[in-house]
């Protein structure tokens, strides 16, 4: 199945396809898939129009997007996968959607998540469960976990996510699609609700890397709104693309088939002219986890304090309060799911008098070993090849008793979270019938040379 | 390593009223978590600065003026709480 923006564009261009057509053909596929994998938290009806009024020649002209449930769009209800915000209507557009309509992008609905993007299987959602359209019994990963499985049941042609430790890349890998997470800075999360400050980057789920790429463009930049963007962008030119691979990534807490299967992918791309393969060392690289975890869960803390019950409204039966101590305390209590909870208190005790600089300044520390020791081991390299995902896609409710497991499918995710580095997920192969992802990273603001080495290795992948 | 009566005192600053199911679980659930991140006492960062930001990013700010909201968003604004002669009606909060 290959239902890219690229080919819708063209094919609408010169008139195969109209407008009409191509709106039917997601919202065909939404009502006969919909139900089952509840990708999709609500849908919107004018598409065909809005199609025919987008002028030919934008960039975007074709594409129809889901868009993650944390991501505001004016007039739309934006709930971020939870009951605390059930009700509430983005009163404005976030600067990536403003772009995307300028860009001649539509939207087609508002994708499922797990609560505030806290999970890793999209089952953390006040709004059920979403299932995988590889086998409807797997998770499709997460939090991204709506955007994946809506392209992949060919539901819209294109996704916009989040990812603070990989809710992008891992979602992607679990449902066969590419997504890429871009540099710290690069594009604005004006209008994406917050997770974690230091990491969080809002990017794009599609069916190929081109497709990435086109999205990526059209939504970078500088925005006085979020007051770290910048419109750097390097690009060195290459004659032969020169790929590093850790060791660590290799040796323990990943299954045997996706090895088998990275490693498959690994000898196709040996065998190609002008690419040339070597073993780096990340030697801290186990450490990326942990630090993640502490630095993660105090920004959470800090960032779900706004959400108080009463700021964006509430609207469910819950016990009177006699005073507004207890207002918060039951609103929050009843608003949030376990998992948040589980967070937001976690990153109360590593920010606690005491425990700060042996918690978040240490995992702050590490982060900045991290760091250089990815300079270093990619100083010689053009692109870093691991896995996405040390499993295959899991059945439902394997791990959501059992928070450390569920956190262990980042393991891979993570660095690139910690170190600020673009870094793109694509398909390599299959195991048991199902996606295996490989990831790519380079340095920050390289992403030129990242997609560059995307596509090549998509090519070779693909045949 | 870190029990129920801590666990209920974290909770209460975060303004989380735990239901009896979660004061027992939650304890076991960060348990294995906060196992796992003492793996860091393994590293050594001796003379290493935290990392809080990226060296290629400064920051953008602006001027701190009152800018006119536009109505559109005004009103979008006022749905979500009860709307009141132009005034948006929370909860008692004094």
């Amino acid at each position: 199945m290959i239902n890219t923006i690229k080919e819708a564009q063209e094919k609408l261009r010169n008139g195969e396809v109209s407008p009409g057509e191509v709106a039917s053909g997601f919202l065909s596929k939404i009502k006969e898939r919909n139900k089952e994998t509840n990708a999709l938290l609500s849908v919107f009806d004018k598409v065909t129009r809005e199609i025919e009024e987008t002028n030919k020649d934008l960039p975007l002209y074709g594409s129809v997007f889901a868009i993650k449930d944390n991501i505001l769009v004016e007039g739309r209800r934006c709930t971020a996968g939870s009951k605390l915000l059930e009700h509430y209507t983005a009163p404005f557009d976030a600067t990536v959607i403003k772009k995307i309509k300028e860009k001649g992008g539509v939207i087609i609905g508002k994708a499922n998540m797990d609560e505030f993007a806290m999970g890793s299987s999209t089952e953390n959602s006040a709004f059920g469960v979403t299932r995988n359209p590889h086998d409807p019994e797997r998770v499709p990963g997460g939090s991204s976990g709506g955007c994946a499985a809506a392209l992949a049941a060919e539901m819209c042609n294109a996704g916009l996510g989040t990812d603070t430790g990989g809710s992008i890349r891992q979602p992607s890998a679990f449902c066969g699609v590419v997504g890429f997470k871009p540099t710290y800075g690069t594009v604005s999360r004006h209008g994406a609700i917050s997770m974690a400050s230091s990491f969080d980057q809002v990017g794009p789920l599609a069916n190929c890397v081109e497709d990435a790429q086109l999205i990526f463009d059209s939504i970078r930049g500088k925005d006085e709104k979020d007051s770290v963007t910048s419109e750097l962008l390097r690009k060195e030119k290459k004659e032969k693309i020169k790929v590093g691979i850790p060791k660590e990534c290799f040796v323990e807490g990943i299954d045997s088939g996706i090895k088998e299967a990275l490693e498959e992918a690994i000898e196709k791309i040996k065998k190609e002219e002008g690419i040339e393969v070597v073993d780096i060392s990340i030697p801290s690289i186990k450490y990326a986890l942990p630090a993640y975890e502490i630095i993660m869960a105090s920004e959470v803390s800090a960032n779900m304090a706004r959400f108080d019950g009463i700021r964006y409204g509430l609207e469910f039966e819950r016990p009177a309060a006699k005073d507004l101590k207890e207002a918060y305390l039951i609103n929050r209590g009843e608003g949030f799911g376990k998992e948040a909870k589980r967070r937001i208190i976690l990153g109360t005790y590593a920010l606690s008098a005491g425990y700060y600089d042996a918690y978040y300044i240490k995992a702050q520390k590490v982060r900045s070993v991290i760091s250089e020791e990815f300079r270093k081991a990619s100083s010689d390299v053009d692109v870093i090849f691991t896995p996405t995902t040390p499993t295959l896609p899991f059945k439902i409710g394997e791990k959501i008793t059992d928070p450390l497991a569920m956190h262990l499918s980042d393991i891979f995710t993570v660095t690139a979270n910690l170190a600020g580095l673009p870094a793109i997920s694509l398909p390599c192969g299959e195991r048991e019938g199902l996606p295996v992802g490989a990831q790519l990273l380079a340095r920050r603001f390289q992403e030129e040379n990242l997609f560059e080495a995307a596509k090549r290795f998509e090519a070779i992948w693909r045949k | 390593m870190i029990n129920k009566k801590e666990i209920e005192k974290l909770a209460f600053l975060a303004r989380l009223r735990l239901d009896d199911e979660e004061r027992n679980n939650v304890p076991k659930e960060l348990e294995s978590i906060l196992q796992y991140i003492q793996k860091l006492g393994d590293i050594d960062t001796e003379d290493v600065d935290p990392l809080f930001h990226f060296p290629e990013l400064k920051n953008i700010v602006r001027k701190d003026e009152i800018r006119e909201v536009e109505r559109k968003m005004q009103k979008r604004m006022m749905r979500m709480g009860k709307d009141k002669d132009d005034y948006l009606k929370v909860e008692f909060t004094l």
